[in-house]
């Protein structure tokens, strides 16, 4: 790393969300703390021909959107869901836009963001047009595909001119963006990083999960007995992080205190993982000692909990490892069982949930759905929120295909005094 | 930096074959590399681009197990073959797959890609798209993700690190490079597999073509990238693998290695008013990003005895670069520019390496198709060169981002 200054501690002041439980932050919080899934029948393309037939699917967007974003039309819907999560980011961080226009003495904004596809939807639409007629395909609907394209997005909406940097670590790429925004806030080389992930739906990933079997025909249920797999799900969440004392000094309420991330590799398989838990493990520990937290000041996980069998039990291995005795009562909150899995997006979203459970200290529940697995003996928080004011940390976990893991820390904002 | 970090290895494939010593005389020689790419498909337009820097058949030989190159995609053939020629080249031995016993903090992966594992994934959404969802392949399906060859290289060589991929574009290649210096300089990996890997698919090089992103054959009928030239009308699609080793100092005195160079910083910014697939005309606030990479460095701008650019020879691109460039040396003399992609052709990692090489002393040779140069710069022009001290490596890209990388002799 190169550190212009001191290592800093580093608040969380926005935060923005979209997801199959509707657009913005109050709709998420309401939709979690009620327990109510997203994940239902959907519109997006026809999957009369896939296996499942289930997706947390987002909504129309707001018509006042449209007008907000330059260009809207000629966005992929993973753009304009990545730029709607970073306009209500800002907006609550309180941060006047646009960011900077290049002269020398502006503080440095920078954009981290995570896609699995990036237009990948909108990519399939011009495929299967070029293929059975070149001469007739829009090129033009070809230009958002990148994966790049919602953090770039993003960075234009804001003028931003610090670094722009996306990771496409599969189901991974969220956390290792706010990872990497984190190490930058941290270190100087940027005052303020909007970080996050983008990810919609569409037919390569739901068919490939599908050809995977690794999709639950039903809503998935993480860490129960009958979990077949898990469900798909779509949106974007943005975190606006910048130094604690730079937020409290312009009057900015900290959500949470970003506190330390880590990442590992399983180095076992492309898509199965390690079932020791080891590489988790590791990532976990990293995170920790980034975050110069012991396991014991940890109050609640939000887990990566797929509902696949091989991903629970070799998450629940990796928390063994980690906390010890206490796993098996550690709370720990399972958002894609509400929202499903939002791929490159979903260590943003999941990072989200976890900083409004300590803001508002209660873990959100999940639906008693089916038996309790007696393989992994885990104090899931099921049917009513769970209150825990006291709550002092929390780590999310991210754990993807090829063995990628990351894991991310946030601390409760108990005020200066504390 | 906390902690000095030092590129000790390199790994490459690309139009050259395998191995640096392929890719050193390519770009002594000056001569692209390239070949005719297959048109059967009928994706290409009537008079479009012909040519691409394509990898000649047999590069892989030796370098994968019969399984691996049965059930790996393209990219992470590249991939996992560039790693363990780098390990090799930095005195690692390979035989028993040691590159995560870099010590306590291990083995770090970063890896860029432009486009990910095309084949796969077009061969994928034929099978989606065009037979039925349940044909699809689950072996094609888990080689399609961007982040394959990352997660191919870590399972190959037990590399239990941070596994990151990176999507940026042309400038994904230095900030790989950096992000993985930034893993060592943090003490988080002992050690990093840091470079770029792409393939270049027919269908790839038609898009590439219809967006008119390609080069035309000019006037002389030669389909030349031209980095700078007056006649520039685009690039030349290249695919290839670049791997670099990354260790710190102390790694790197502690088992007794010899390195090829040292990074001393990088940086990367953001121009807002380029378009998403275009370049902007933002060089001012690009000038602050490498000014403040330069700054991290300690280097001043007329220390820096040769730029390597990721210029490629598009019109506008190569004309931010320039500008990028004069505004950071503020009417002072530029250094001399080398345009290896000229060379090695666009995507694939071998700007990276050839940075490196230009680091570690190789000589670069003449710019090919810059024959009439314009923009306020000095392309090579095969004259020779002292071995230079720091180089410069810049990577912008369409759509807005850029990256730098400052090298020097190790």
């Amino acid at each position: 790393m190169q550190r212009d200054q001191p290592d800093r501690r580093v608040a969380v002041t926005g935060i923005g969300a979209v997801c199959g439980l509707g657009w913005g932050i109050p709709s998420l919080w309401a939709g979690l703390r009620a327990g109510q899934t997203g994940i239902g029948p959907f519109q997006r393309f026809d999957h009369s021909q896939h296996r499942t037939h289930l997706a947390a699917e987002v909504e129309a967007p707001p018509a006042l959107l449209a007008r907000a974003c330059p260009g809207w039309r000629r966005l992929s819907i993973a753009d304009r869901f990545a730029l709607f999560a970073a306009l209500e980011a800002v907006a609550t961080a309180g941060l006047p836009a646009p960011f900077g226009v290049g002269d020398e003495d502006d503080a440095e904004t920078g954009v981290y963001f995570g896609s699995s596809t990036g237009g990948m939807y909108e990519s399939e639409l011009f495929f299967a047009e070029f293929l059975r007629d070149p001469r007739r395909a829009r090129l033009s609907a070809l230009i958002p595909q990148q994966v790049n394209a919602p953090g770039d997005a993003v960075a234009r909406l804001f003028g931003v001119t610090g670094p722009v940097v996306t990771y496409s670590s599969a189901c991974a790429s969220g956390a290792l963006a706010l990872g990497a925004a984190l190490d930058a806030v941290r270190s100087g080389l940027v005052e303020v990083a909007i970080a996050g992930g983008s990810d919609s739906l569409c037919q390569l990933t739901y068919a490939g999960f599908n050809s995977l079997r690794s999709v639950d025909e039903v809503p998935c249920r993480p860490f129960r007995a009958e979990r077949a797999g898990m469900s798909f799900g779509e949106g974007a969440a943005v975190l606006v992080l910048e130094p604690l004392e730079r937020a409290l000094e312009r009057g900015a309420e900290p959500l949470a205190v970003f506190a330390g991330a880590g990442a590992s590799c399983d180095a076992h398989h492309m898509t199965a993982p390690d079932p020791s838990g080891a590489g988790a493990a590791a990532a976990l520990e990293a995170a920790l000692a980034d975050a110069g937290l012991a396991a014991g000041t940890i109050d609640f996980v939000n887990v990566h909990g797929t509902g696949t069998p091989l991903n629970d039990a070799a998450e629940w291995q990796a928390l063994q490892r980690v906390f010890g005795e206490r796993a098996g009562g550690m709370p720990l909150v399972a958002t894609k069982a509400l929202i499903g899995h939002l791929l490159g997006c979903s260590g943003a979203i999941e990072a989200v949930a976890t900083v409004l459970c300590l803001r508002h200290g209660e873990l959100h529940p999940v639906r008693r759905d089916g038996e309790a697995d007696p393989e992994l003996p885990v104090a899931l928080v099921l049917d009513e929120p769970l209150p825990l004011a006291g709550a002092r940390a929390a780590v999310s976990t991210s754990l993807a295909f090829g063995g990628s893991n990351a894991a991310l820390v946030f601390s409760r904002w108990a005020g200066r005094a504390a | 930096m906390r902690e000095p970090v030092f590129v000790t290895g390199l790994g490459t494939l690309g139009a050259w074959g395998s191995g640096c010593d392929g890719l050193a005389a390519a770009l002594a020689a000056g001569a692209p590399l390239t070949v005719e790419v297959d048109r059967a498909a009928g994706y290409h337009l009537p008079g479009g681009a012909r040519r691409a820097c394509l990898m000649p058949a047999g590069s892989l030989a030796g370098w994968l197990s019969p399984a691996e190159s049965r059930r790996m995609s393209p990219p992470s053939k590249l991939a996992v073959a560039a790693s363990r020629m780098g390990l090799r080249c930095a005195g690692l031995d390979t035989a028993g797959e040691t590159a995560g016993e870099a010590g306590e903090a291990g083995t770090a992966v970063v890896i860029a890609t432009a486009f990910g594992p095309s084949t796969n994934t077009e061969t994928l959404l034929k099978q989606i798209l065009f037979e039925n969802p349940e044909a699809a392949s689950p072996s094609l399906f888990m080689e399609s993700v961007a982040n394959a060859p990352a997660a191919q290289i870590a399972i190959a060589l037990k590399a239990r690190g941070a596994s990151l991929t990176i999507c940026q574009r042309e400038a994904g290649p230095l900030i790989a490079l950096g992000t993985g210096a930034a893993e060592i300089a943090a003490g988080r990996a002992g050690r990093v597999l840091a470079g770029s890997v792409d393939e270049m698919t027919p269908l790839l090089h038609a898009l590439l073509d219809r967006f008119g992103a390609l080069a035309r054959a000019g006037a002389d009928g030669e389909e030349l990238a031209r980095p700078f030239d007056r006649r520039r009308n685009g690039f030349l699609a290249g695919e290839g693998g670049a791997v670099a080793v990354l260790e710190s100092a102390a790694g790197l005195a502690a088992r007794g290695g010899r390195a090829l160079a040292r990074i001393l910083a990088w940086g990367s910014a953001f121009d807002p008013t380029a378009t998403p697939s275009g370049w902007g005309r933002g060089h001012r606030a690009l000038a602050r990003g490498l000014r403040r990479t330069l700054e991290r460095a300690g280097v001043e701008p007329e220390s820096v005895d040769l730029v390597v650019s990721g210029a490629a020879g598009s019109i506008d691109g190569d004309r931010l670069e320039a500008e990028v460039l004069r505004a950071v040396w503020a009417g002072a003399p530029l250094p001399p520019v080398a345009a290896p992609k000229a060379v090695t052709g666009e995507y694939g990692g071998g700007h990276l390496a050839a940075a490196v090489l230009a680091a570690a002393g190789h000589p670069l040779g003449p710019t090919p198709g810059c024959a009439d140069p314009e923009l306020g710069l000095s392309p090579l022009d095969g004259s020779p060169l002292p071995a230079p001290s720091v180089v410069l490596a810049t990577g912008l890209a369409a759509g807005g981002a850029a990256a730098w990388v400052v090298l020097g002799r190790a």
